[in-house]
């Protein structure tokens, strides 16, 4: 029985890309990019967003479109980005067997999440199902973590579900202050403590990118170097460096180290005293992906508010960035991202930044923008309708989602079970 | 301190320590009777008494009379003190002076029993039979070293174990053992910390005080129970020592407070060994009636020159850094007895250092003298032998310059025992000053100056314009000088005589070329002191005020003496608040009342209505509430916040450990948590065993000593638990010993448990009032299960899949207890029916899942299919930074299962409290119940809501505009204290590299913890 359920659900689940036109209509829809259109037109076309206009200014031909959504009362968003995610690299945290996201080595430029990405995880479906319907899939670990690539969250396999391949790369800048845990799994922390290997670590790394800028630059290669192959990237302007790096002097420290390198596209991940330098970042065009707005001050007389407040801090210096929620449990929270969202809202930004915070925002800094990221015509018709507020939890409630324009399945696991034990107490 | 460090090498002069009666003499006997006598010196008798110009009197190893005419007996040594003084020697009530080195095995995998061979106790952590004086070892160099601080007389005890046996009261004299412990069994001593016991129990502080609780009731029946069951070396040892003086080592102010509860317990006062940081909770401190012994490890200031290092140091160290000086100050004022030690320095020399500064902050010389003198012997039941000097006590003094805590003291000489040990020679001629001066074939006057510290002498020879430093030794009776004269190359040397009376120093010498010359120096006029010596006594002495609690955010205590204290009753009494024109969500069948006033006084809610005229509740602070919500405080069902420690999983079952002894009222979680709205919360044992600790639930009152955040009049809960965490199925391979580790086995656990607990219980209650009934020995874990049984206590299991949650309810069916709250509880839907037919409630997460194995069908539709079914359910947070947010978490409710936002807020409101058995006093806005309620921005289960104030029992503990001016003032004592820091390492001071100190975070899984740091 339960595998019939199985089935059903894989057929169900994945819809071809369409090539008839879809309008909906009369909806309230948020650009993206801090613009509302109360009564908005929203028309797709092979998959990509082919009209937005005011509803009450527009003219429209309605036979031009085969499926006509009402969406009176209802919101539409561009679907949200979950950069920095291990969302289809894990199932479940405790067993090891299904945690996809971490190699063994320190300098790893050439691994790819890509690779392991489950289009199958019972997680993804609970997440997009929110309104998360895009994933920076990143490995995770050592000094120079591997290459990360933008997701789908919606596909047969990985192949099918890539937005973006190989789209950045990601390092771990070295701690100045490291802590010890006190037990073998790395979960319970101590006190913090000096990093005598720093030095060693900032170095290690700063040879390694010296080292494979000159094997880019050089013409012929003597014997080819996987890990120098997958960097050509970033000194070429085509991909990014994400630094994970929170301390404010590892902040200063990695800021200069990509800059020394010629790296064009730098994004800080984490950034927790970003707040801190922000002229720097401006100086240097650094974005940032902010640490999860859901957390707690690091130091007792931080402002009790700091995380959820971050964001606001940095929108008003004019800092490019986004949201993110690395850390515990953190695949299957992703679909608290537009609560996120909705905190940041609530400490300082307005509605409209906090939902650009993980739409356009996350597409800029993933260099994804020109595509999607807002409800603009001419990018993918990454989108979805919600009854209400989707940075609420009282509102958020999907009943359409797109991805490039395809209607994509919003039930999950956990629904059918809900389903199911409602029919077993015969609820409705 | 320069003169204490560069010592005369310890000499001894003469020996009194006889030589010991029984032992054989090898050689002719050497038996010595003299008798010495110190005459013209101030004799401080005790801190009350001096005698200027005394005699004291000494034979013997013992002081024969003391006073200001007293006839010498012929045949004296007499030792002329003219201006210098004699105190008692020091007494140190806190040594480990002369104890065998402690090696801690390292242990590999679970040991679950004590690997200690012998009739002794269960537990290696109880080393009662451990008696300082059986294995105490003369130690020379560390004697010495104690001597050279004016030290006689210590404690001296192993520091191993949390009963750690008895102390000795030894003599910091050297020779034989024998004559060296002058009391054997002086004090018995306890502390939290089970030193080198390698046995898993217990893991956290609440199970070293449910062990030291268990040990006490056992000796009592050991005592009690002539029948003997059992022969127990280490309850025979404890029954032994309970008439000594018990010392209780702590290593923070709370820990007083837990260990004086034990106290009253069992109807022992402690001596407390303090830590230093007792000025932070002194009300406390004092009402607890202990008597201290206080160390003086003042922190080192921190290098703050870099802003972004110095971010990193809290303002709890920075404080205390600034005030730990000020600790024995703030005793003293507080009239609370305390004996100094030199305990817990991480160098002894600084002792004087900071003693002096100890002084310098306000402490009286008086205090401080009795503080190692007169109270450590009073502490010891030693004053008939030491501590002040009276005819038949032990010849322990000291002779020194002068005033002993006067920065320029020397400590000339240490006696004990009528032994003298000379630390510096108080026959020195102090050569300093200025001389005439003349050398060589012409004589020709010169001025010579001799400056600097005697030990290290620093000279200057003026020759018309020029100053030529002339290298100076003196030794004894003779000088050496050598310089380099301007108008010869070549050292001149000079070697001569010292007379005294008038001060002359006259020789010969060699000019560079060999010619001998004579020379002469004739004293003129004294050494004066240049006046930048005086910088460290522009070291400032002041500080700031103490914080409740002593971090970020804590909050200045009222100012209670005189006119403040008046206008502080008058506005207590009429304390009293009146919210208008809110909306109010009353979780009461009235629903959510727009645009009212409530008002509250006494703690209490006290009347809502349409309009309440404010002007006439004189005394009222009024609030408006325009647009604003106002919702009954939010109550966590399952937390871990300020709490010392969580779990102690070394059993199946920790039925005897309680939360309630190890609150941690520092937690800045508490003041986060206030800022999301929750006034209460339930702490809770961790998961890692089935039968886990007894919680204790409080409130957030912020500021508040432990006791004092308890929730007056809650029902006991204690905590269950099954599933991965109690089978230990993710803590690796090496944890595969500790039974259960499997569900099956959970089961057993709990029918054998249960059980016992029957038997127990019917056994108690047969024999209740019985004269066997002193006989009975009490089991504080049984007990506790007892308690279940007769519905006394209540249980809240963690629980996940159905299959587990279906087996308690089966055994709770067969062993009749009550299951009153499955918590967690993420697979609760599937066994919804059963539940509600059950009558037990759920505390469950909104939203988590897929972290483990269990909570893979775990749904975020829970909550809202439970309620539906009937189940009592409320959202929980297990998680420091969830638990501010709970109200978001509540609102997933309408989001996962449509629940309506009335009961949305309920899972987070009145659920909890019904759960938890408080919904008579909080939980909802009515009239008559305790005024638990948050002020909103917004509808509360909006994500842009923001708790604006929250307050308990009437009275505001966070406000949103207030924080703002805590932040302000948090920035601005900072920085004050930073200038301080800084001006301190401009003036040489040693520095230490600042490091941040994260806190921990609890939740669930939470086992190893440093419990005993801070």
């Amino acid at each position: 029985m339960k595998k019939l359920t199985y089935l059903l659900l894989l057929l169900s689940s994945i819809i071809h890309a369409q090539s008839k036109g879809i309008l909906i209509t009369n909806a309230t829809a948020h650009i993206g990019n801090g613009q509302v259109i109360e009564n908005s037109l929203i028309g797709i076309k092979d998959g990509k967003i082919t009209l937005v206009a005011d509803a009450t200014t527009a003219k429209l031909d309605k036979s031009a479109y085969e499926e006509i959504i009402d969406a009176s009362g209802k919101h539409v968003y561009p679907g949200m980005i979950a950069p920095n995610s291990t969302l289809g690299l894990t199932e479940i945290d405790a067993v090891r067997a299904t945690n996809d996201f971490r190699e063994v080595g320190a300098t790893l430029p050439n691994i790819r999440s890509l690779i392991a990405f489950n289009t199958d995880s019972k997680i993804i479906p609970t997440v997009r199902t929110n309104g998360v319907l895009l994933a920076q899939v990143t490995p995770r670990g050592g000094l120079v973590s591997g290459t990360s690539s933008i997701m789908m969250l919606d596909g047969w396999n990985w192949e099918d579900a890539a937005y973006k391949i190989d789209d950045g790369i990601h390092i771990n800048w070295p701690r100045i202050q490291s802590r010890k845990y006190l037990d073998d799994d790395n979960i319970y922390p101590g006190p913090y403590e000096k990093n005598k290997n720093y030095n060693n670590q900032a170095n290690e790394l700063k040879k390694l990118f010296s080292d494979a800028k000159a094997y880019n630059e050089t013409e012929s290669k003597e014997e080819k170097n996987l890990r120098f192959e997958a960097m050509k990237g970033l000194f070429n302007g085509s991909q990014t460096l994400f630094i994970h790096v929170n301390n404010v002097k590892e902040i200063i420290e990695a800021v200069n180290f990509a800059k020394t390198n010629s790296i064009s596209k730098i994004s800080l991940v984490g950034g927790k005293d970003s707040w801190m330098v922000t002229d720097l970042l401006k100086a240097n065009n650094v974005s940032v992906v902010v640490s999860r707005v859901h957390d707690l001050p690091d130091r007792p007389e931080d402002d009790v508010d700091m995380p959820f407040k971050l964001p606001s801090l940095l929108q008003k210096e004019g800092i490019l960035f986004c949201l993110n929620n690395e850390g515990d449990m953190e695949a299957m929270g992703t679909r608290n991202l537009p609560f996120m969202a909705g905190t940041a809202a609530a400490y300082g930004l307005s509605k409209e930044e906090a939902l650009t915070a993980v739409t356009l925002n996350a597409a800029k800094i993933l260099g994804i923008d020109k595509i999607t990221g807002s409800i603009e015509t001419g990018k993918d018709a990454n989108l979805f309708i919600s009854t209400g507020d989707a940075l609420d939890m009282r509102g958020n409630n999907i009943e359409k989602a797109f991805l490039k324009g395809s209607s994509i399945d919003l039930n999950n696991d956990q629904k059918v079970l809900y389903e199911k034990y409602k029919k077993k107490y015969g609820m409705k | 301190m320069k003169k204490l460090c560069i010592y005369l090498f310890s000499l001894i002069i003469s020996s009194c320590l006889n030589a010991q009666e029984t032992f054989p003499v090898n050689g002719t006997a050497n038996k010595n009777h003299t008798v010495y006598a110190f005459s013209n010196a101030r004799i401080i008798v005790d801190p009350e008494t001096t005698i200027e110009n005394g005699t004291l009197i000494i034979k013997d190893g013992l002081i024969t009379a003391v006073g200001s005419k007293i006839m010498i007996p012929k045949g004296a040594v007499m030792i002329d003190l003219k201006g210098k003084s004699i105190y008692p020697g020091l007494i140190d009530a806190y040594t480990n002076y002369g104890m065998p080195e402690l090696k801690k095995a390292t242990a590999w995998g679970p040991q679950m029993e004590s690997n200690i061979k012998g009739a002794y106790g269960w537990n290696a952590a109880i080393k009662t039979e451990t008696d300082a004086f059986r294995i105490f070892n003369d130690d020379s160099k560390a004697a010495e070293e104690l001597r050279k601080m004016g030290f006689g007389t210590v404690l001296s005890f192993q520091k191993d174990g949390i009963a750690r046996g008895t102390a000795a009261v030894v003599s910091l004299s050297n020779g034989r053992e024998n004559q060296l412990v002058l009391k054997d069994k002086a004090a018995a001593m306890y502390s939290f910390d089970k030193g080198t016991s390698v046995q898993d129990y217990p893991s956290s502080l609440m199970g070293a005080i449910a062990l030291l609780r268990q040990t006490y009731l056992d000796a009592d029946w050991y005592k009690k129970d002539k029948s003997k069951k059992e022969y127990n070396i280490s309850l025979e040892a404890f029954n032994n020592l309970q008439s000594l003086p018990q010392i209780f080592e702590t290593t923070d102010k709370l820990n007083i407070m837990r260990a004086d509860k034990i106290g009253d317990e069992f109807k022992v006062n402690y001596i407390i060994k303090g830590s230093g940081n007792e000025y932070q909770r002194l009300d406390e401190i004092k009402a607890t009636g202990c008597k201290l012994i206080i160390p003086l490890n003042f922190p080192i200031p921190y290098d703050v020159e870099d802003a972004y290092d110095a971010y990193n140091i809290s303002l709890t160290e920075l404080k205390h850094w600034e005030m730990a000086p000020a600790n024995a100050l703030a005793l003293e004022k507080n009239q609370i007895p305390f004996a100094i030690t030199t305990a817990d320095l991480k160098d002894k020399k600084d002792f004087w250092k900071n003693l002096r500064k100890a002084i310098g902050f306000g402490l009286s010389e008086k205090q401080a003298l009795k503080a190692l003198t007169t109270i450590p012997a009073e502490l010891l039941n030693i004053s008939d032998k030491v501590g002040s000097l009276k005819a038949g006590m032990l010849a322990n003094f000291i002779i020194t310059s002068g005033n002993l805590f006067d920065e320029k003291n020397i400590i000339y000489e240490n006696w004990i025992q009528g032994t003298a040990y000379k630390i510096t020679d108080f026959n020195a001629i102090d050569v300093r000053g200025s001389y005439d001066f003349s050398y060589g074939p012409d004589r020709k006057l010169l001025q010579l100056k001799i400056e600097g510290e005697p030990e290290k002498l620093k000279s200057t020879l003026f020759v018309d314009t020029a100053k030529i430093p002339v290298n100076t030794v003196v030794s004894g009776n003779s000088i050496t000088l050598t310089f380099n004269p301007k108008e010869v190359q070549g050292t001149v040397r000079l070697s001569g005589n010292i007379d005294k009376d008038p001060l002359v120093m006259k020789g010969k010498g060699q000019l560079p070329d060999g010619t001998w010359i004579t020379w002469s120096a004739h004293y003129i006029s004294p050494f004066t002191e240049n006046a930048k010596k005086d910088t460290a006594k522009k070291q400032s002495f002041t500080y700031g005020e103490v914080f409740y609690p002593f971090c970020a955010y804590g909050q200045k205590a009222d100012d209670r003496s005189g006119f403040d204290k008046v206008v502080n009753d008058f506005k207590n009494r009429y304390n009293a608040l009146l919210i208008k024109h809110v909306t109010v969500w009353t979780n009461e069948k009235e629903g959510i009342l727009k645009n009212q006033d409530v008002y509250i006084t006494d703690g209490k809610i006290v009347r809502i209505a349409d309009d309440i005229n404010a002007s006439t509740l004189a005394f009222a602070k009024v609030i408006d509430g325009t647009g604003k919500h106002l919702t009954a405080g939010i109550i966590d069902e399952h937390s871990h916040i300020a709490l010392i420690s969580v779990n102690e999983g070394t059993q199946a079952s920790s039925a005897e450990v309680r939360m309630g002894d190890v609150i941690n009222s520092d937690d800045i979680s508490i003041y986060r948590s206030l800022a999301g709205g929750v006034t209460s919360a339930q702490l809770l044992h961790g998961s890692a065993n089935p039968i886990g600790g007894q919680s204790a639930m409080i409130k957030l009152r912020w500021g508040k000593s432990p006791e004092q955040m308890k929730f007056e009049g809650a029902d006991g809960f204690i905590k269950f638990a099954l599933g991965e965490n109690v089978k230990q199925s993710n803590w690796g391979d090496i944890n595969t010993v500790r039974f259960p580790q499997s569900r099956m086995g959970v089961e057993q656990v709990y029918y054998d448990y249960f059980t016992r607990a029957k038997e127990y219980d019917a056994k108690q209650k047969s024999i209740a009032g019985s004269k066997s009934a002193s006989v009975f020995r009490r089991d504080l874990e049984l007990e506790a299960i007892a308690e279940i049984l007769n519905k006394k206590r209540f249980i809240t299991c963690h629980s996940y899949v159905q299959s587990e949650v279906n087996m308690l309810m089966h055994v709770s069916d067969s062993m009749n207890f009550p299951v009153n709250t499955f918590t967690h509880i993420l697979e609760g839907y599937k066994v919804a029916d059963k539940m509600r037919a059950h009558n037990i409630g759920a505390s469950t997460f909104s939203d988590w899942w897929a972290y483990k194995v269990e909570v893979k069908d775990a749904i975020p539709y829970n909550a809202a299919l439970l309620t539906n079914m009937g189940v009592l359910t409320a959202i929980n947070s297990d998680d420091a930074e969830m638990q501010r947010r709970l109200n978001q978490e509540a609102a997933k409710t309408i989001k996962y299962g449509g629940l309506s936002e009335e009961e949305a807020l309920k899972t987070v409101t009145l659920n909890p409290a019904k759960l938890l058995h408080i919904d008579n006093k909080v939980g909802s806005i009515k009239v008559g119940k305790e005024a638990d309620v948050v002020l909103w921005s917004d509808n509360p289960l909006s994500v842009y809501a923001k708790a604006e104030k929250t307050i308990i029992d009437g009275q505001i503990y966070y406000d949103i505009e207030q924080d703002l001016k805590l932040r302000q003032e948090i920035q601005t004592e900072r920085a004050r204290i930073i200038q301080k820091m800084l001006e301190e390492k401009k003036n040489g001071g040693p520095t230490q590299k600042p490091v941040m100190k994260k806190q921990q975070l609890f939740d669930c899984d939470s086992m190893q913890e440093d419990y005993l740091s801070e």
